[in-house]
C-alpha cells in the first residue's frame, strides 16, 4: 500500500497564465489512475479547470491563475470503501491510499494528505491551493489541506466549495448542523465570526458588507420566525439583493448571510457577490500589472 | 586636446517604496500536522511565490474563528489570514443526488487527524507565527462531539519564523 503502488510523473501546466512566481497556482493531482488511465485524468483535470475558469467571479480573473496537472499512477484504479460504512469492500491499492468511510462516515473520503503535499511541494512549489481528483464514480469527499473530490455527480462544484473555504476563508452559509429539525443549534450565541460572509451584527451601518446593501433593502432581509427549525420562507426580495438573511454557521437564528443562496450554501448554486468579492480581492494581486 | 566631456549622470528617479498592501514576492510555506486538538509545527520552507493580500490585522480580538498571524519583533500583528478551521472535529458530508431534497450536512468527527499548510510573507520584519482557534463550547445546548465553537479565538501555537 502506498508509494509502492504507483509512480510520479511529473506535472503539466493546463492553463498558462504566466510564471508561478507572479501568478495563483492551483493543482490537481490524480489518485486512483492506473498508468494506462492518464489520459482520462488529463481530461478530468481539464474538465476541473474549464469548470472552474466558467464560475464566477474566477471568469474574469482568468490573468491571474495557473492551473497544473500533477500525473501520479496507481496500481489500481478507485479508492478503498470498506464494509462497515455499507462499502463494496474495495480495496484497491493506490499511491496516496484514499479511502471512504474515514471516521465511519460513509462519504467521508480522505487520502494521505501528508504525502498528496510532499509530492505537489516538489512538483509545483508555488502551489497556492490543492485537489486530489479520485477516480471513482462513488460520492465523497473532503475538505482541509487538500480538498478531494471524486467523478461523481457535482463532484467539482463540490471540490470549487471547498476552495471557498481552504483558499479563501469562507464560512458555511447553511442554517443547521445535520438537518433543519435537529436541536441544539438554534440560536448563535456566540462572538462575531471572523470569516468574511457571515454576521451576527444586524447594524446596517456597520456590518460586515455595509457598502453592498441599497439603502431600499430591509436589514434584517429575512427573519426566522421558528428559531427551533431552519426558516422555511422563500426569498421576499428579487435573486441577487445583498442584505442580512437570517439562518447561517450551522444555526438557525441570530446570524446573517450576505444572500438568500450561495455556494457556501447550496453547492451547485453561483457564489454570492461577498464571497466573490472577498475572492477578487484575494486574487487581485496576481493579476498581470 | 581632447576633453572628456564630463557628463553629468541624470540623477535616476527614486524608486517609489512598494505600497504596503502590495504582497511581496517572498514567502514561507508553513507545514502544520494536527491529531484531535493537538498542532504542531512540521516545516518552513522558503519560496518565492505572491502571498493573497492580508486579513484586517485589527479589530478581530473578540471574533471567534481560525487564523494565523504574522508578528513582528514587537507582537505587532503584520498580517493575518483567515482560515476555515482545518482542525475541526466534524466533516462535511455532501448529498446524494437520489436524495430528493437532501442538503449538505456535518458528521461528527473525532478522531480526525492530518496535516495544513499556511503560506505567509518572508519579511525582514515578520518575527513569529500564531496560530489561534475557538475551541468547541461545552457548556452550550449542544456539548460533546457536536459541540461548536462559540467563543474568541485564543492561541493555540506560537513559534520564530525561519530566518
Amino acid at each position: 500500500m502506498g508509494t509502492s503502488d504507483g509512480q510520479v510523473l511529473g506535472s503539466t501546466k493546463i492553463v498558462d497564465a504566466g510564471p508561478a512566481t507572479a501568478r495563483w497556482n492551483v493543482v490537481i493531482t490524480s489518485e486512483g489512475y492506473r498508468s494506462d488511465e492518464m489520459a482520462l485524468f488529463a481530461a478530468d483535470a481539464q474538465q476541473f479547470a474549464d469548470t472552474l475558469l466558467r464560475t464566477a467571479p474566477f471568469d474574469r480573473l482568468k490573468a491571474a491563475i495557473n492551473i497544473f496537472r500533477v500525473d501520479v499512477t496507481s496500481t489500481d484504479s478507485g479508492a478503498k470503501d470498506p464494509k462497515k460504512c455499507g462499502g463494496t469492500g474495495a480495496k484497491p491499492r493506490t499511491y496516496f491510499d484514499a479511502s471512504y468511510c474515514t471516521n465511519g462516515i460513509r462519504r467521508l473520503l480522505v487520502a494521505k494528505n501528508s504525502r498528496v503535499i510532499k509530492v505537489i511541494n516538489k512538483q509545483v512549489p508555488q502551489w497556492h491551493v490543492a485537489f486530489l481528483s479520485v477516480n471513482s464514480q462513488i460520492g465523497g469527499g473532503s475538505g482541509g489541506g487538500v480538498a478531494t473530490f471524486t467523478k461523481f455527480f457535482a463532484g467539482i462544484d463540490v471540490a470549487i466549495h471547498e476552495m471557498g473555504h481552504t483558499a479563501f476563508g469562507l464560512a458555511d452559509e447553511y442554517e443547521y448542523y445535520s438537518n433543519c429539525f435537529e436541536s441544539g443549534h438554534n440560536k448563535h450565541s456566540g462572538s462575531e465570526p471572523s470569516q468574511p460572509n457571515i454576521t451576527t451584527n444586524k447594524n446596517r451601518d456597520t456590518t460586515k458588507w455595509r457598502n453592498l446593501i441599497q439603502a431600499t433593502t430591509p436589514v434584517p432581509t429575512t427573519k426566522n420566525a421558528d428559531c427551533n427549525k431552519c426558516d422555511p420562507q422563500p426569498s421576499p426580495v428579487a435573486v441577487g439583493t445583498i442584505g442580512l438573511f437570517e439562518g447561517a454557521d450551522y444555526y438557525h437564528c441570530n446570524v446573517y448571510r450576505p444572500e438568500f443562496d450561495c455556494r457556501m450554501r447550496t453547492v451547485t448554486q453561483p457564489f454570492c457577490a461577498v464571497c466573490q468579492q472577498v475572492i477578487v480581492k484575494k486574487l487581485t494581486p496576481f493579476l498581470p500589472t | 586636446m581632447h576633453h572628456a566631456r564630463k557628463s553629468k549622470k541624470k540623477a535616476k528617479p527614486k524608486k517609489k517604496p512598494a505600497k504596503s498592501s502590495s504582497p511581496p514576492a517572498k514567502a514561507l510555506r508553513l507545514t502544520f500536522s494536527y491529531d484531535g486538538d493537538k498542532v504542531k509545527l512540521i516545516s518552513q520552507q522558503r519560496t518565492e511565490m505572491i502571498v493573497p493580500p492580508s486579513d484586517p490585522v485589527t479589530g478581530f480580538r473578540q471574533q471567534k474563528g481560525f487564523w494565523a498571524e504574522v508578528k513582528s519583533e514587537s507582537d505587532k500583528t503584520l498580517y493575518r489570514q483567515v482560515m476555515h478551521n482545518p482542525t475541526r472535529n466534524d466533516a462535511e458530508v455532501f448529498p446524494d443526488p437520489d436524495t430528493p431534497g437532501a442538503g449538505i450536512s456535518r458528521e461528527p468527527a473525532p478522531q480526525r487527524k492530518g496535516v495544513f499548510v499556511v503560506v505567509v510573507p518572508d519579511t525582514e520584519k515578520g518575527n513569529e507565527v500564531t496560530l489561534s482557534r475557538s475551541a468547541p463550547d461545552e457548556t452550550g445546548p449542544e456539548s460533546g462531539i457536536r459541540a461548536l465553537a462559540s467563543k474568541p479565538a485564543t492561541e493555540i501555537l506560537r513559534f520564530k519564523l525561519k530566518k
